[in-house]
């Protein structure tokens, strides 16, 4: 699957950490959306990076965006861990690692989690990618300023009335 | 109360019941989605807003946006599978004048958030019907529509 910029991403069916089925597309509600490929609660890569990402949801709130997070954790788990974060995004739960494989997202070297590589991307609100960051390397993944200035450059580009 | 911005409808509360439109009593308008679709009987509505118009707050006070705030990060996913929609009660563009969570089971009403601002009576409805939960992290609304309803 191609996913670099430009590319519709799919349209993910996954539940959310309440149980929920859910939708990208749904989720995004119209709005561009910043979406995290998460190896999982445990590892500490993911625990800092998502909390500089839950840092900057005081932005996304009032800027019409989205930050969509998907793991292997299974929903409940993924409930502990957005609770322990202080997130109010969602996060979408792929234990069955369903989506992994058809997005070609494994992190080969983990072989006892078979965790997603972390990956992100960001996107226009009918999904196309704008970008893409492999965070293999921690200083791949993006910064609340790599964030900052896709969801401008996005909106600018979908939004009528942005000067 | 003006015309309806796209994605609003109207829903009158006389302090018992809930009707759909804008009478008999106080007039709100909600996210329409709630009220678009196949209805669950016999839901339990907690209206946490009063027939009182001088019950009212701007929707951008801290308070107001706070409540949305502790719905996305728990309220919602407390009520899991049980929750059949929620809407704030917008009287125009820029005032809020209550919410309402409707669940098919009783819950522990007492954690309602929004019972803080306004608080909540429960009614027996057969009015709403299941929208998706918010998704968040947004508590802004979209073109004056009662949040979490609309989109650009």
């Amino acid at each position: 699957m191609n996913l670099e910029p430009g590319e519709a991403f799919p349209d993910l069916d996954l539940p959310d950490h309440t149980g929920r089925a859910r939708r990208l597309s749904e989720v995004a509600g119209g709005d561009p959306v910043a979406l995290l490929f998460s190896r999982g609660w445990w590892c500490p890569k993911e625990q800092r990076h998502l909390r500089e990402v839950t840092a900057l949801q005081d932005e996304f709130e009032v800027a019409y965006a989205r930050i969509v997070v998907v793991s292997i954790d299974a929903s409940e788990v993924q409930a502990a861990f957005r609770a322990g974060l202080g997130a109010r995004f969602v996060f979408l739960s792929d234990p069955e690692r369903r989506w992994l494989e058809r997005l070609d997202l494994l992190e080969e070297t983990d072989t006892v989690h078979r965790p997603y590589r972390p990956t992100a991307f960001t996107l226009r609100p009918d999904l196309t990618i704008h970008a893409a960051y492999d965070g293999n390397w921690y200083w791949g993944r993006p910064t609340a300023e790599d964030l900052r200035r896709d969801m401008r450059a996005i909106s600018s580009a979908v939004r009528d009335d942005f000067r | 109360m003006g015309d309806l911005p796209k994605g609003a409808a109207h829903l009158a509360y006389d302090g018992r019941e809930l009707r759909a439109g804008a009478s008999p009593g106080r007039c709100f308008m909600v996210d329409a989605r709630c009220l678009d679709g196949t209805p669950v009987r016999g839901a339990y509505a907690h209206v946490c807003a009063l027939t009182d118009d001088a019950a009212v707050l701007e929707f951008d006070h801290p308070e107001i946006q706070q409540v949305r705030r502790d719905a996305l990060a728990w309220w919602i996913g407390m009520l899991g599978e049980n929750l059949v929609c929620l809407t704030t009660l917008a009287l125009d563009a820029s005032r809020y004048g209550g919410a309402i969570t409707v669940t098919r089971e009783p819950v522990r009403w007492s954690d309602d958030p929004f019972a803080r601002i306004f608080p909540g009576t429960l009614v027996r409805s057969d009015l709403f019907c299941a929208v998706a939960p918010p998704a968040g992290p947004v508590i802004e609304r979209y073109a004056g529509v009662a949040w979490p309803g609309g989109r650009f």
